[in-house]
């Protein structure tokens, strides 16, 4: 092997190189706060704004009274649901945690301050979720600790577009 | 803007069940999917007035578009009862998430359920996931009279089918059903349910006295809900820059009772992780139980949402 075949095979070569390429799950909105999440085949996200229908958009939200320009769109990790399914035996369906895009392949905790794109849509992550004692009173499950460190991604939407389920995530 | 703390819901409909109940139904305002209920459980409604009260829920549980209650105007009650006999068809109502005191035993062989007048509500959804479910069970339903019965279009198909019983007793009691005779001789698996005036429950409750741990459930309205995570004991929070005394009742977390005393704090995950509620105490020693404050910084701060008092008394920095 020479110097040459190492530099073209080197992980973090360039900047071209993709570390990783998610996809879409399911989509979730809800119009006000507690009500259930409903799963859609397609959100319409909204530059500046938020998800149209979604409780966030309206200042209909649980947390709406305390505004926050970085919770647009919020995403969760299908893994995350699998491991509660797989290692504590706890079933959280991906409308039941409440945020509004479920992916796969998207490493959610290591993006906060990046540029992603989601099928149409480019947007900024803000900040990681937290979990909060909501989800329990909403779902009647003993989740709340399981749920620390891997509640998902809140961003703000730099790029509108209709996303659909399937659509790829890719890094910016 | 305030909080939002309830679910939002609209009267969609509106009919007297007697001359002295109404029968609600109530809907989101768009008709989406209303947080899910159990047979049993109840809600808390916001009236006019800033009355708060307990209602069961008396739909079907699979029917997520719609809460049913059914309240009895009480004659020179508190008020409750007569703000909701004033609500009308699109009036907004506020109501808490469902909860359940009052939850079916998935283990019973067979349920004797006994209801008093207007509290037939709650075993209205127990009935309809009773009959999926193939369970065995007899609704005793005692009232004054057969004009004084509600729900009767509910009730038909179940005398129909042999699986309720109505014994109006013209207000003499020991004209109505037999309690001591029915409860007598429990079978293995058999539970009993009683919701109804405290005489009819105090009836029962006598009646099965004799029945095995676990198996008499009644449902009483009334007794405030414990929150989760609450003191044991009382304790009084001293806010040493406002010069304050602010009590944390049993069962009451000290943040619940910071706000409810109108003290501006912050709270968020009101699980002791997030942080944002984390207060300096001057004196005092607290229970933390939070998960984020260091060694050292728990010399200096606590988290409202989740800290307890070691003693009677504790001095905030607030």
């Amino acid at each position: 092997m020479n110097t040459a075949d190492v530099t073209d095979r080197a992980p973090f070569a360039g900047q071209q190189t993709q570390l990783w390429c998610g996809e879409v799950v399911s989509l979730h909105r809800s119009p006000r706060a507690f009500l259930p999440m409903g799963t859609f085949a397609e959100l319409s996200l909204v530059a500046g704004y938020g998800i149209e229908g979604d409780r966030y958009a309206t200042a209909s939200g649980f947390y709406s009274h305390k505004p926050e320009e970085g919770r647009q769109v919020t995403f969760f990790e299908v893994e995350t649901l699998e491991a509660l399914a797989r290692d504590h035996g706890v079933t959280l369906r991906a409308d039941e945690h409440r945020r509004n895009v479920t992916t796969r392949g998207v490493p959610l905790n290591h993006l906060v301050g990046k540029r992603f794109r989601l099928g149409g849509a480019v947007v900024e992550a803000t900040r990681l979720s937290v979990p909060c004692k909501h989800i329990e009173e909403i779902t009647g499950q003993t989740v709340f600790n399981l749920l620390l460190n891997r509640s998902g991604l809140n961003a703000r939407i730099l790029q509108g577009a209709v996303v659909r389920v399937g659509d790829p995530i890719l890094p910016l | 803007m305030m909080a939002i703390t309830h679910v939002t819901t609209v009267v969609r409909s509106r009919r007297m069940e007697t001359d002295r109940i109404v029968a609600l139904e109530l809907e989101d305002p768009d008709r989406w999917q209303l947080p899910p209920f159990t047979a049993g459980a109840h809600v808390d409604v916001v009236l006019p007035g800033g009355y708060v009260r307990q209602y069961s829920l008396c739909s079907d549980p699979v029917n997520d578009r719609c809460y049913r209650i059914g309240v009895l105007e009480v004659q020179d009650g508190r008020g409750g009862s007569a703000a909701v006999h004033r609500l009308a068809v699109g009036d907004n109502v506020p109501v808490s998430l469902p909860r359940n005191h009052f939850p079916l035993a998935t283990s019973a062989g067979r349920h004797i359920l006994i209801a008093g007048g207007i509290g037939v509500t709650p075993f209205l959804s127990m009935v309809p996931v009773l009959r999926r479910m193939g369970s065995r069970f007899i609704l005793h339903v005692c009232t004054r009279s057969e004009t004084a019965t509600p729900f009767r279009s509910a009730l038909t198909p179940l005398l129909a089918d042999h699986l309720a019983c109505l014994h109006h007793d013209d207000g003499d009691p020991s004209r109505g059903l037999d309690v001591r005779r029915l409860l007598a001789a429990p079978k293995l698996g058999d539970h009993v349910y009683c919701c109804g005036p405290t005489p009819l429950m105090d009836a029962v409750a006598q009646a099965a006295s004799h029945w095995p741990d676990g198996t008499v459930h009644f449902e009483r309205f009334g007794a405030p809900p414990m929150e989760v995570g609450g003191s044991e004991a009382a304790y009084t929070v001293e806010l040493a820059r406002s010069q304050r005394e602010v009590t944390v009742k049993p069962g009451q977390t000290m943040a619940a009772a910071l706000i409810a005393a109108g003290v501006a704090i912050d709270v968020s995950c009101e699980a002791g992780t997030c942080g944002t509620c984390r207060t300096r105490y001057l004196a005092g020693v607290p229970l933390h139980r939070d998960l984020v404050l260091r060694p050292a910084e728990r010399a200096e701060f606590l988290m409202p949402c989740v800290s307890g008092c070691a003693g009677a008394h504790l001095v905030l920095d607030l």
